[in-house]
């Protein structure tokens, strides 16, 4: 993948947080403000995969900066350690929301 | 004429002798028009050992390029006592190579320069081999690139550049902005082939915008800006394509006589 493609994620990740994350807050934070079931669980999961691919990516450019002859590798740990995080979080969230 | 004596702090290390680098102090009369070359070719009538490059003395040539008092500049451009300090202190430029005193390597810089193609690239071999007329070009499209054109390779941006200290493997931003110039000019029909040399791990993406490379550039060149508008051509690139208009080729009969002498 390129990086532009990459970036492109990150920015488009970052849109889908501020919108997603809206929802969360307003729904936890206003009064009278009822979203349940799957519809709300679809956003949790919506926001969490674009908040673990958003801060990844963030440390994933921080680390080839910090060691640039590493960017392969470091792409690829990256990769796995963040499906393994998503993974746990989803499952948390899923049960949380259910 | 006002004429005081100043302190400079000269950085001194030659890597096949010293063990560490050691700094040498001068003190140096200098007047309003002295500027911090002037001084350090009068230290070297003294210490004729001290390196220093230069060439043009009128910062056209970007060889002087060297830390003044911490910040990235050209001493042929710099004036003593514009800087207000009773002491200048003079190193080499950072991120580069030390091949001996003030003197660095660039031979990183322009391997950089040229992986991003820095000339114009056409698919008319012929009609660049043996031009038969000029190429034209109006003053909107040569607006496009004009302000990323008056680089002179000093170094300076290269210097100061945060991204470059932390990865030497990153293009710089004077490969950068000489690459969006390129891309820029309606004359040139290589984007293609510069983008996907940009668009890398250690490319464009990497510039977090820190602006310092603008912030010290001699020439007024603003590095930061082209990197910005680069990803904004890769993302176009990416998403609805980057066009842009071509030229077309004025041939030798129909240009003026004025025009054919240039």
């Amino acid at each position: 993948m390129r990086e532009s493609s990459l970036m492109m994620l990150h920015y488009a990740a970052a849109v889908v947080l501020l919108v997603t994350g809206s929802i969360h807050l307003m729904k936890n934070n206003i009064p009278g403000m009822e979203i349940h079931g799957p519809l709300y669980l679809v956003n949790m999961l919506i926001f969490v995969s674009a908040l673990m691919y958003h801060a990844m990516n963030g440390v994933r450019v921080i680390l080839i900066e910090l060691m640039p002859k590493r960017s392969r590798a470091i792409s690829y740990i990256i990769l796995v350690l963040g499906i393994i995080i998503y993974l746990y979080i989803a499952n948390l969230v899923i049960a949380l929301v259910r | 004429m006002e004429e005081r004596w100043i302190l400079f702090k000269v950085f001194r290390y030659n890597p096949k002798v010293d063990k560490f680098p050691h700094w040498d102090g001068f003190k140096v009369k200098v007047d309003r028009g002295t500027t911090v070359l002037d001084a350090l070719l009068r230290i070297k009538e003294e210490d004729p050992t001290l390196a220093v490059r230069y060439s043009c003395r009128q910062s056209i040539c970007g060889s002087c390029g060297m830390m003044i008092n911490g910040k990235p500049r050209l001493a042929c451009y710099t004036r003593v006592l514009s800087l207000g300090t009773d002491m200048v202190e003079v190193a080499p430029l950072k991120n580069f190579r030390i091949i001996k005193d003030l003197v660095v390597d660039f031979s990183d810089f322009f391997k950089k320069e040229r992986s991003i193609y820095p000339f114009i690239i056409r698919s008319d071999a012929e009609e660049m081999m043996n031009p038969t007329g000029a190429y034209k070009q109006t003053e909107e499209e040569l607006l496009k690139y004009l302000e990323f054109a008056d680089c002179i390779e000093c170094g300076c941006c290269y210097a100061a550049c945060p991204t470059t200290a932390t990865d030497p493997l990153y293009l710089g931003p004077q490969a950068l902005n000489k690459a969006y110039r390129f891309i820029m000019d309606n004359r040139d029909e290589g984007a293609k082939l510069r983008l996907s040399v940009v668009d890398s791990d250690h490319g464009c993406w990497r510039c977090h915008f820190a602006a310092s490379c603008s912030n010290v550039c001699p020439k007024g060149v603003d590095p930061a800006k082209a990197i910005q508008f680069l990803k904004g051509v890769i993302m176009r690139e990416k998403t609805v394509g980057f066009k842009k208009e071509g030229t077309t080729l004025i041939k030798m009969s129909c240009l003026k006589e004025d025009q054919r002498s240039e």
